[in-house]
């Protein structure tokens, strides 16, 4: 996989490559140069994976029922944090 | 007694029609409760209910129609004790009286608890609850459905829980009555919603505490079939922790509170960036044996009496390869101890480091003639021809003398 692609990547995508990664490597059946370049591609998607959770912003949204069938909208959120 | 005119001769039907008649007039008799115990009933396929009430002396006839049968929260059974309301009439044909019963309620324990017991019975009896039904949840969902409503503290809870334990997830809100006519028919609908698109990861369906009453749209069978059949797993959570309801018996798992709900359906997200984390020493591992299991072959290759005794043609090559053999190993060595290191320092510098590059560096490899790896002395025969490959090319050798190692 190129590295161009990996960087437009999601999380979901990303984990489940490397879990594939690991489970190749598990096998140990490929070729060494692929084992190799298959640890850097790991080493890269966690590094991916990592900063695409630190870079989270919790999504809330509401589902409405529209004559266009059900639509996603902003959760209206209180200001402040007080229970 | 005289003559027939002194008497008063009354026929059958007179005699309870004037019965009959007496009873209707008697406003006690119009509305009253009894208490008593269940026994013959027959449920019609009219949808009437016939039984007898009786306690340990006496027994009237009772009767409920279907009208009335069908806003019975429970099931009456024989042998159940119950409250019957209705009016007392007689019914001419027989001569008999009965007891319609328009509305009726277990006696003791409260006819909500008992349609409970009675759904819960009912379903456990089809497996619908059955422990190998259930769905795992998944580890890393990033699309919660949420189906409660959209004002309670549950969906707050929820939405607190969630952002700060894995704020990656998106949070979907399904808006539905929680309580209330209408309410198990929205929760359902909320049900198929997600199901119909999978739009989500994992379900949470619930409330927040209430009365009995208030949790009963949880109670509800037609909502429990839909938990069960979800594609997606569903994690029930309504009202406190010792409130069961049938929802929660049908669902993947039952959380004992909207907020504890929450905890189970996402991961936390600085405990999944060390497990991702750990992805690389696990890889790490499982190279290095990879590359240990190669070396050891190198070294049998290296040790083979072909390698030993070459051709002199061969001398330089040999003594060459023994030599970058060695120095790969030692080289191959450092460089995974220092790479270890520095997975534990920083992993982003690994991309660096490619031991690849390293075990290129050069080593000759034995082919018989028609190909195939020599990995040992039985391969070969003397007088075969083999070739050695190295990373710049081929040369041709013959074998002139061969010995097998013992053991």
């Amino acid at each position: 996989m190129a590295q161009e692609n990996e960087k437009e990547m999601n999380f979901e995508n990303a984990i489940a490559r490397l879990e594939q990664i690991v489970r190749s490597l598990e096998s140990g059946s490929a070729p060494l140069d692929d084992s190799l370049a298959l640890f850097e591609e790991g080493v890269r998607l966690v590094k991916l994976c990592t900063e695409k959770l630190d870079s989270a912003e919790s999504r809330i949204r509401l589902l409405t029922q529209t004559p266009e069938g059900m639509t996603e909208t902003e959760f209206p959120q209180k200001n402040g944090n007080g229970n | 007694m005289t003559a027939d005119k002194e008497r008063t001769v009354l026929s059958v039907t007179q005699l309870n029609e004037y019965i009959k008649a007496r009873i209707d007039a008697d406003r006690f008799l119009g509305s009253l409760w009894i208490r008593g115990e269940v026994s013959n009933f027959v449920h019609h396929k009219t949808g009437h209910l016939y039984f007898t009430l009786k306690d340990e002396n006496s027994l009237v006839r009772a009767l409920m129609f279907a009208s009335s049968a069908s806003k019975l929260k429970f099931s009456p059974e024989n042998g159940m004790k119950v409250l019957a309301h209705g009016r007392i009439a007689a019914y001419i044909r027989d001569g008999q009286y009965n007891l319609y019963v328009d509305a009726m309620e277990p006696d003791g324990i409260g006819a909500l608890y008992v349609a409970y017991e009675q759904l819960k019975r009912k379903l456990e009896g089809e497996g619908l609850f059955r422990e190998d039904r259930k769905k795992p949840l998944p580890k890393i969902p990033t699309r919660v459905g949420v189906i409660t409503s959209p004002t309670g503290a549950a969906v707050r809870d929820i939405i607190n829980i969630i952002s700060r334990r894995f704020p990656y997830a998106k949070i979907l809100i399904y808006p539905s009555l929680v309580q209330g006519d209408g309410a198990p028919e929205q929760l359902i609908a909320g049900l198929r919603y997600f199901n119909a698109a999978l739009a989500a990861d994992v379900i949470i369906l619930g409330r927040g505490g209430g009365s009995i009453e208030d949790l009963w749209a949880f109670n509800n069978e037609a909502l429990a079939r839909e938990v069960a059949s979800s594609r997606i797993p569903v994690i029930s959570a309504v009202g406190h922790e010792t409130d069961f309801t049938i929802c929660d018996f049908a669902a993947d798992r039952r959380a004992p509170t909207p907020s504890a709900a929450a905890e189970l359906a996402v991961p936390e997200t600085e405990e999944l960036k060390r497990k991702i984390h750990n992805i690389i020493g696990r890889m790490d591992t499982l190279v290095s044996s990879s590359i240990r299991i190669r070396r050891k072959s190198v070294e049998t290759l290296r040790d083979s009496r072909v390698l030993c005794d070459p051709l002199r043609i061969l001398d330089e090559k040999k003594t060459r390869l023994v030599m970058d053999t060695q120095q790969l190993e030692g080289v191959m060595r450092l460089a995974i101890k220092e790479k270890k290191a520095r997975f534990e320092k920083n992993a982003s510098k690994l991309e660096a480091l490619n031991p690849l590059s390293v075990l290129l560096r050069g080593y000759s490899a034995v082919f018989r003639e028609e190909g195939g790896l020599v990995k040992s002395v039985r391969d070969v025969e003397v007088g075969d021809l083999v070739v050695f490959r190295t990373s710049d090319g081929r040369l041709g050798a013959r074998i002139t003398e061969k010995e097998e190692y013992p053991g």
